[in-house]
């Protein structure tokens, strides 16, 4: 045969270089700054308004999501239905995102529309009315999403997982319950609107093809607002965990069990943090982990298994997640406690080492490639007050960690006794 | 506007360029012409039991993954009713490893009894998550038979019976294997930051030596048309009562889908929808409630499905759904909501095709549809339909008999 062609040796490759390119800033006549990244080949744009008004601020449950999806129920010039109208009419995508930390709103549009966004962003972030008939009528199928949402045993097992770690009282933890949804009012809302929806809480994060008109317009609709001066007092609650470390919700009619181990760790503000970044990808960050390769694909236990590091204001969080079958359920968390031990005495060996470190370098291209993936990167650090030095050190990182560092991190960081174990199913 | 390439290799491997230097990534898909609908109603699940079994190494790599994850590459699949579809994503310098991985696995695969062990646990475990352990989850396993009596779109695509994944063996896998997978049964996309003469050389050089195997045609038989309503009640424990409504409609390649495409989107295309705002908003009967297109490649479904507020009766709620649906009959407004929804599909095909993985995929699928142009064609054929389109759709779709219904009963008591 002429073809020959060699096969078993992989082709030869390269560690690619990671780029990250840097965000403009400038900063509004009322002080608002604005991060503007140019990326892209399509005539659209991203536009983030965020705001630290998220679950932490609130003073009774759902408070914070509340007031953030009825930003869209009704504004001084517009019902909730023209609204609606108006933005489906310009091909305006609105996502409404209420996290534990912060809120806003994201809007992807085509550029000829900028100024009907602006117009459209204003009513919704400073001209919401909270009218009572929306506001009943949103809480009233918020709790049917509720409902099926407590069905389900993955849920339960992440709702109890952080009122464990975090505390029952705490923002960050406690259980939304069926009557919390009678509680919220109008006036409740304009109360923590007007004391968390202001210049003052504010950033804007602008990607795309950027329009050139962007800095003007923007401060045209948004550089005079000014907020009403309302002292706000910062409670920094303090994340305690509860005492009980292992818990199993008793589900019945289920034939898998959900499972989440983990605890509180440190975030993205702690030197540690991409050398633990690295860790929790070996532990089950990819396709190619330790827990994916034991537990799905030599075992066949379940359908997936991940590990992974959330960063908070207040803390950071690690956890171990999956659904497996019933009879396999014991046996799945012994090799998860078994994966942490060896991880925490044996070094891992040099190909692993290399193939999680050049996954992740592809995992940086990936988070830089293109418009939204590129203001979503920035805004995970900025929200933490970091900025593209995090990346360089995580990238630096990933190079230069050796098997000892993961040793002394998985000691320092994955005790054993500290995890909380939450399991939900049939018994 | 996509601008690509296409040319075919001698074995008959179809192959799309398109070329996007903003990006340092290169996105690779490769589109086989298998679903499940190809299955053996005696042996279902099997194409996409054999997507998972793709992933066990092939006959000179022992192992598909760890070589991508080496080069900073990332990859999955799906698997639908009509086809089976591989992605992967890897920086361009380092695409070369892609052609190697894919080649080979649609060279030959590496059949082994440990591997097909492990995954048949594996997706039955995805069987339960999915289907079992959700509420809700059973609708669409009970929706399938009810719409269809004789086409393979009445079982899933994860099969009609879990027994058929636990009975497989390595016999039927080889032989779905060599029938199914092949160069001239599979579509293969790159887009990104590669260039025409170099996929035309890496194609060449990895794809060439494959050799062209026999495809058994393929001889589906043919849905008769449906003469008289279909209503199935099931009972659950569930906290809320739904509906689910499924009108059989033309094949994905039909003159009249893009009318239907704009139809659903008259329906329930975001919170201004007609369903949304009438029966959510309005009459309060509905807490969510969706319509949409399967887009199959046979004759598909147009499927409506909500979850009812408490206390609402659930024929109130199926004639109300119906009364939205014939008020798109009316001239009423429906100018401004058509040139809304028209605005919308437009601008969601501009975000969609910012995406290199978005675009290799599109582009094969339009060429298993017949056309990869279809792809800078669709705004445009959405654009074309008229108020008298979306009317005539409707009374020649929306038929009662054409309708199959389930009533999926909550038996919770609620305090």
């Amino acid at each position: 045969m002429m073809n020959s062609l060699q096969r078993v040796q992989p082709p030869v490759f390269q560690v690619e270089k990671v780029v990250i390119p840097e965000a403009k800033s400038f900063i509004l006549n009322n002080g608002v700054p604005v991060f503007i990244i140019e990326a892209g080949t399509e005539d659209i744009m991203r536009v983030e308004f965020l705001f630290r008004a998220g679950q932490i601020k609130e003073y009774l449950p759902l408070l914070a999501s509340t007031c953030n999806m009825m930003l869209s129920e009704g504004s001084q010039n517009y019902s909730a239905e023209e609204l609606n109208r108006s933005l489906d009419y310009f091909g305006i995508f609105l996502n409404q995102t209420s996290e534990k930390d912060c809120a806003g709103i994201v809007l992807f549009f085509l550029n000829k529309h900028i100024e009907k966004v602006l117009e459209l962003g204003r009513e919704i972030l400073f001209r919401p009315v909270f009218p009572e008939q929306e506001l009943n009528s949103l809480m009233k199928k918020r709790l049917r999403w509720y409902m099926v949402n407590r069905e389900k045993v993955q849920n339960l097992a992440t709702d109890q997982f952080f009122e464990s770690v975090c505390g029952k009282n705490h923002p960050y933890g406690y259980q939304i319950l069926e009557k919390d949804f009678e509680n919220i009012t109008p006036s409740l809302l304009s109360d923590f609107h007007s004391k968390y929806y202001t210049p003052e809480n504010m950033a804007v994060v602008i990607s795309g093809k950027i329009h050139k008109k962007t800095a003007e317009l923007l401060n045209s609709y948004f550089g005079n607002i000014n907020s009403k001066k309302i002292n706000n007092e910062t409670s920094k609650n303090l994340i305690k965990g509860e005492k009980l470390k292992k818990i199993h919700i008793n589900k019945t009619g289920t034939v898998q069990n959900a499972i989440r181990i983990g605890s509180a760790t440190i975030n993205k503000r702690h030197p540690d943090y991409p050398g633990l970044k690295i860790l929790d990808s070996i532990l089950g960050g990819y396709f190619g982990s330790r827990l994916m390769k034991n537990i799905r694909e030599e075992k066949g236990y379940t359908y997936g298994i991940s590990s992974s590091l959330s960063s908070l204001d207040l803390t950071g969080c690690k956890v171990i997640s999956t659904e497996v079958g019933q009879k396999n359920c014991k046996k799945a968390i012994d090799e998860i406690y078994k994966e942490i031990k060896l991880l925490q005495n044996v070094p891992v060996k040099k190909e692993e080492m290399e193939v999680v470190r050049n996954y992740m370098t592809g995992e940086m291209v990936r988070m830089f490639d293109g418009p939204f993936a590129l203001a979503e990167s920035f805004r995970s650090v900025w929200e933490f007050g970091l900025d593209n030095t995090y990346y360089y050190r995580l990238a630096e990182k990933i190079k230069t960690i050796d098997p000892d560092e993961i040793i002394k991190l998985a000691r320092a960081y994955y005790n054993i006794d500290d995890l909380y174990e939450i399991t939900v199913g049939s018994e | 506007m996509i601008n690509y390439k296409r040319f075919s290799l001698e074995n008959g491997l179809r192959v799309l360029v398109h070329e996007d230097k903003s990006t340092p990534l290169v996105a690779m898909n490769i589109l086989y012409d298998v679903g499940s609908r190809d299955e053996d109603p005696a042996n279902t699940g099997l194409a996409h039991l054999f997507e998972h079994l793709m992933f066990g190494g092939s006959v000179n790599v022992p192992d598909y993954d760890t070589p991508l994850q080496l080069v900073g590459g990332e990859n999955n699949a799906f698997t639908n009713n009509d086809i089976t579809n591989y992605y992967l994503t890897i920086p361009s310098e380092n695409i070369e490893t892609g052609f190697w991985l894919e080649s080979d696995r649609m060279l030959e695969l590496d059949f082994s009894l440990k591997n097909l062990d492990i995954q048949r646990n594996v997706v039955i475990e995805e069987f339960n998550q999915r289907y079992l352990n959700q509420p809700y989850g059973d609708a669409i396993l009970k929706l399938r038979p009810l719409a269809y009596k004789v086409h393979p779109y009445r079982w899933p695509t994860i099969g009609m019976d879990i027994d058929h994944i636990e009975n497989t063996d390595l016999d039927h896998i080889r032989s779905f294997f060599f029938s199914h997978y092949a160069p001239n049964n599979a579509i293969l996309a790159l887009t990104g930051n590669i260039g025409y003469d170099q996929a035309f050389k890496l194609s060449q050089k990895w794809f060439g030596p494959i050799e062209k195997r026999t495809i058994p045609s393929r001889n589906l038989p043919v849905e008769p048309e449906q003469k008289e309503e279909r209503i199935l009640t099931v009972e659950r424990d569930v906290p809320s009562t739904a509906l689910y409504k499924v009108w059989h409609i033309g094949s994905r390649k039909n003159k009249d889908f893009y009318t239907l495409d704009l139809i659903t989107d008259l329906l329930a295309g975001g919170e201004s929808g007609r369903l949304h705002t009438k029966l959510v908003r309005g009459k309060k009967l509905f807490s969510e409630i969706n319509a949409y297109l399967t887009a199959d490649i046979d004759p598909g479904l147009l499927i409506v499905q909500g979850k009812l507020m408490k206390g609402v009766d659930i024929q109130d709620a199926d004639e109300s759904v119906n009364e939205v649906i014939n008020g798109l009959l009316t001239e009423n407004k429906i100018q401004d909501e058509m040139e809304k929804v028209k605005n919308k599909f437009e601008s969601s095909t501009v975000f969609s095709n910012t995406s290199i993985m978005n675009k290799a995929a599109n582009l094969s699928f339009c060429e298993l549809l017949g056309d990869p142009g279809l792809i800078n064609k669709e705004v445009d054929a959405y654009r074309n339909v008229s108020h008298a389109m979306v009317t005539e759709s409707i009374e020649r779709y929306f038929n009662p008999v054409n309708c199959s219904t389930i009533n999926y009963i909550s038996t919770r008591k609620e305090k």
